[in-house]
């Protein structure tokens, strides 16, 4: 019958379903869609960072054949602001407040065009004061940089007591702010034999996706409108969009080309995606904007900044007593989804360990930098980078050995965190010493902690560190659902038809295998349709780690209701309970003896042309068991959490600072493996980008400027610099997991920085809060150490 | 082109394709010195036979630059008159006291020059090269045998990357003793430098510890860096000294 195939699907090596079309050059990104008629629309950017606008002369670009429109704020009078805090209009008509404002905008026949009436654009600024370090934007007296807005109330303003004086300084800065507390910290620190406190620095990375950011707007002859976008969130942005432009969602249609990387850059809307609607508009002419590179590297987001304070405490016993938290974010000019990263960082300071009183406040202050965007990871990077340094440094002051500390005060399964998080499955004491076993941590350890003071110019140092992560998605919005639905089509062919997005990630072929596993079909009955919102049901986007959970079971849910139609019908058929049908290799069989009563196409032939065809559809949808924070942030806002330990091996030359990663020896409790090829594929490319943000990566930012815009001064890691890796998958099997899975998307990033910080500190004794690690930052932590010894010792 | 594309140099309505003379290609041996064409890529040398033979340095460099699709198109003469302090190949061919073969046709008399590589270049983008000239070849003097000769790049990572310092060394080496010393440094100046001051102190010595920490001593004393976002004048000056005496250690 030619589908013999038996076996489960499950934790078996699938490729991606993608990657025949992305690997021959056969995929249609969106710089590949053309529609017929569409003119090429680009942006005029501020050619100054803080800046009033006193006039905008668009005379001589609107003369040049070829133009179709040039738009500024003052031809669109009913432009709305877009960003979680509205405060980001898409054309800047009064004031620029960072490098990469939008003034003006042109549509034209072709590129060249386009890119000439942008050069005939005339603009006269007046300067503003420039506030390009968060610190200075507190100061009193600080230029406001959004005087239009109401200044964010303080409800700790102690939380700035360790730069300012809360009674004295410039609030009106303040975008965002978030205050946390579990137990009481006071007490905490009373019960201290050892108290540690450092501040970290952490720096500007950005998600330098393959396919630069675009979108095609495109008016429909009926004044529908129709985007081609990369959008990692389509549902949500039809509404936002809809907001922007004063439309009825219902008249939006977003259809996403397959998106080359989003990585949580394409979570908030940009002003470029209304500008091209607002060119469309004018021209009426679908409009087609696509960045280029070095527009990619100035106008798109980055991972925030963060300064963080931490102090934390331990007893002799090695129980952790307490941690007091401050962040400030250096949120930019203005407010995206980036500036609501304290939600996650607040889990890690909380409930990666187990410590009794915690308090957490954080502040993210408006500053003319570029502004910050959510990013794999979501704030856990930089907040594990400062958790797990004070691990060891804990450990150190007590005398106990790193892993020892961790184990002792390591999260368990059924543990119901002071945040309100409920650690249905855990595997973090597994992670641990899977990883501690498998890299040899703890000889390894203590040699290179011996070998600090020998001679020789190349030391070893192994770090570890662990994350906590949500993994079973995230109730931020109202509902963290998906919806799912079938179509069985008369020869057992399934489409698949969900919400969740492809973003790279995998997504489909993991959906796929799921319905297949059910259906008992090989992973060649199956197509999927998920990137047109007239045709997929709702979801809330691809964010959190939650698609394989999210969508991964309500894909599930519509094959079982699948499944029980077709038993329902067999059950008249062949006389049987319904109980007693299985489906296994395309055959329905009889579950207790595996006889094949009929092939699976075929019966679903005769129920096509049975009277009640219904089986046309199933659809189902998914809301997951997890409830929304209080508003102390308390609240078990995850169906489940993934948990991972990595190792880092290194070798430092003292002689010039250039750190190796030799190796990567990872533990993830993942719930289930569901195709291992994916998720190794997943996880090495987390580490990769991991390592990037510890040791090469770096958006350098001065006076609001970026001054490596392009791949060759940002560097990210070459294929010589991937490490070795031994990546160990925990299988805790969540019970509500599809098939026992968690996410496990942002997961393997997370922790990287923090075991490089660490491994450093193991080789060479000294200790850098401050990222990146790049070889000129090492070489001189190394010279200020060996200068603060050789003071100490006169 | 690329840098006209990126507004550094502005654009020519006239353009000249130089890639079917053939006088521009190719590596051969004249006399005592070896000529390498201007438009030889970093791929042709370092799979030149002859350039393996007499200045591996120069392989060693080209090894090291860019990436394999750049190293198929970068040539020689283009790395030259690019004149970056940065620039690969500019460093060796200082060391190897290299001659920058010019040509010019001014009026319909073809006419040529030769400049010694240290003359060359006059600050960051900048050479003696006249308008109307161009690079036809660089010729390399053949020495002894045997010498000494290291090229050392420092980056933040180990492909694809533009060089924080960079340092050439040519020497003989008799029964220890060096001598003919000539020792150039990348990304340290506004032109690649030779190090006149550490040569001398190499200079018909013998390679003990104490010398090579005088040389390396007297190298972050001569050149003369600056603050940009690759590195601080700091680093590079400390980076001089410690890979100086890293590559002299190979040495010994």
């Amino acid at each position: 019958m030619g589908k013999a195939e038996t076996e489960s699907l499950i934790g078996k090596r699938i490729p991606k379903m993608d990657a025949p079309d992305k690997a021959s050059g056969k995929t249609r990104y969106i710089d590949d869609v053309n529609v017929p008629g569409q003119l090429i629309g680009r942006i005029l950017r501020s050619s100054r960072v803080h800046a009033r606008i006193k006039s905008i002369d668009t005379a001589a670009a609107r003369a040049l054949p070829g133009v179709h429109a040039v738009l500024t704020a003052a031809d669109v009078p009913d432009q709305r602001a877009i960003g979680v805090s509205k405060d980001n209009l898409p054309f800047k008509g009064d004031v620029v407040r960072s490098l990469r404002d939008e003034i003006a905008a042109v549509a034209a026949e072709t590129e060249e065009v386009a890119a000439a009436a942008l050069k005939l654009i005339r603009v006269e600024y007046e300067d503003l004061p420039l506030l390009t370090d968060p610190l200075e934007a507190l100061k009193p007296g600080a230029t406001l940089i959004h005087p239009e807005r109401e200044p964010v109330a303080l409800k700790h303003p102690e939380a700035l007591r360790p730069w300012y004086d809360p009674d004295n300084c410039q609030t009106g800065n303040i975008a965002m702010s978030f205050d946390y507390t579990q137990g009481d910290v006071a007490r905490g620190e009373a019960e201290s034999d050892a108290v540690v406190e450092d501040s970290f620095r952490l720096h500007y990375v950005t998600h330098c996706c393959m396919g630069v950011s675009g979108v095609i707007a495109d008016f429909q002859s009926n004044g529908n409108l129709l985007l081609y976008s990369n959008t990692q969130v389509p549902f949500l942005h039809r509404r936002e969009f809809a907001e922007v432009l004063g439309i009825d969602p219902g008249r939006i249609r977003i259809i996403q080309p397959p998106i080359g990387g989003g990585f949580g850059s394409k979570l908030d809307i940009y002003p470029f995606e209304p500008i091209a609607v607002f060119l469309a508009r004018a021209a009426r002419r679908p409009v087609k904007l696509i960045f280029t590179r070095e527009e990619e590297f100035i106008a798109s987001p980055t991972r925030q900044p963060v300064l963080i304070r931490l102090r934390s405490g331990v007893k002799k016993d090695g129980t952790l007593t307490f941690r007091s938290v401050t962040t400030l974010h250096d949120n930019g000019a203005y407010t995206s989804w980036g500036a609501t990263t304290p939600f996650v960082m607040m889990q890690t300071f909380s409930s990666l360990y187990r410590v009794p009183h915690c308090d957490y406040h954080t502040v993210a202050v408006y500053t003319n930098n570029p502004y910050a965007g959510s990013f794999r990871g979501y704030g856990n990077l930089q907040a594990t980078f400062a958790v797990e340094q004070h691990m060891d440094r804990l450990a150190e002051a007590i005398g106990m050995a790193p892993l020892a500390l961790r184990l002792a005060n390591a999260q368990n399964p059924g543990e119901v965190t002071p945040q309100g998080m409920h650690f249905k499955t855990c595997g973090l004491k597994e992670c641990l010493s899977t990883v501690a076993e498998r890299s040899g941590f703890e000889a390894k350890f203590r040699a290179n902690r011996d070998n600090q003071r020998m001679p020789g110019t190349l030391k070893r140092g192994i770090g570890m560190a662990s994350m906590l992560h949500v993994g079973g998605g995230a109730k931020i919005y109202p509902s963290d659902g998906c919806g799912t639905i079938l179509k069985l089509d008369d020869f057992a062919h399934v489409t698949l038809i969900t919400g969740a997005s492809e973003i790279g990630q995998g997504s489909e072929t993991v959906l796929s295998q799921l319905v297949c596993e059910e259906l008992g079909l090989p992973m060649s009955s199956i197509t999927v349709v998920n990137n047109d919102t007239d045709i997929t049901p709702w979801d809330v986007g691809v964010h959190a780690s939650r698609t394989t959970f999210i969508a991964g079971n309500s894909a599930i849910g519509a094959a079982k209701k699948a499944r029980e139609k077709i038993f329902a019908a067999a059950a008249k058929k062949f006389d049987l309970p319904a109980e007693a049908f299985a489906l296994r290799g395309g055959l329905l069989v009889r579950a207790d003896t595996g006889e094949t009563l009929i092939d699976l196409a075929k019966f679903l032939r005769s129920m096509h042309f049975s009277e009640k065809a219904e089986l046309v559809m199933t659809s189902f949808y998914y809301e997951p068991p997890s409830h929304h924070q209080d508003k102390e942030f308390k609240g078990d806002v995850s169906a489940a959490y993934a948990w991972a330990t990595q190792a880092c091996e290194i070798e430092l030359d003292t002689t010039s600072g250039m750190v190796k990663l030799l190796k990567v020896t990872g533990a993830h409790d993942v719930g289930r493996v569901l195709n291992r090829l994916g998720i190794e594929g997943q996880i090495e490319g987390g580490i990769v980008m991991g390592q990037g943000y510890a040791l090469t990566e770096d958006l350098m930012v001065k006076d609001g400027r970026i001054r490596n815009p392009g791949f060759r001064d940002y560097k990210l890691v070459t294929a010589p610099e991937i490490p070795e890796m031994d990546i160990s998958f925990i299988e805790t099997m969540d019970g509500e997991g599809p098939q026992g899975a968690k996410g496990v998307g942002e997961a393997p990033a997370i922790c990287m920085a923090a075991a490089v910080a660490n491994a450093i500190a193991n080789a060479t004794g000294v200790r850098i809060t401050e990222l990146p690690f790049t070889p000129e930052n090492v070489y001189r932590a190394l010279a200020a150490a060996r200068a603060q010894a050789g003071q100490r010792a006169a | 082109m690329p840098q006209s594309k990126a507004g550094r140099v502005a654009f020519e309505p006239l353009l000249l394709g130089l890639r079917r003379i053939p006088e521009l290609h190719g590596v051969a041996r004249d006399g005592d010195s070896l000529r390498i064409g201007a438009l030889v890529t970093m791929t042709e040398l370092m799979e030149s036979a002859l350039v393996r033979a007499h200045c591996p340095i120069l392989v060693e460099a080209a090894d090291q630059f860019a990436s394999d699709q750049v190293r198929n198109v970068a040539t020689i003469g283009g790395n030259v008159c690019n004149a970056s302090p940065a620039g690969d190949t500019l460093v060796p061919l200082l060391a190897l006291d290299a001659e920058v073969e010019l040509v010019a046709k001014p009026n319909g008399l073809l006419t040529g020059r030769r400049v010694p590589i240290g003359e060359f270049f006059k600050g960051p983008g900048k050479t003696l090269r006249a308008r109307h000239e161009i690079v036809a070849a660089l010729r390399v003097p053949i020495g002894v045998p045997g010498r000494f000769m290291r090229f050392f790049k420092l980056g933040s990572r180990p492909a694809l990357d533009i060089s924080a310092i960079s340092i050439g060394v040519c020497a003989r080496r008799d029964a220890g003793v060096l001598s003919e010393v000539r020792v150039a440094f990348g990304a340290v100046a506004p032109v690649p430098l030779r190090g006149r001051a550490t040569e001398a102190a190499l200079e018909g010595r013998q390679l003990t510890e104490a010398v090579i920490e005088t040389a390396a001593a007297a190298a972050r004393d001569e050149v003369h860096p600056i603050d940009d976002f690759r590195a601080s004048a700091w680093y590079r000056r400390e980076m001089v000294h410690n890979m100086l005496k890293k590559v002299l250690a190979d040495a010994t």
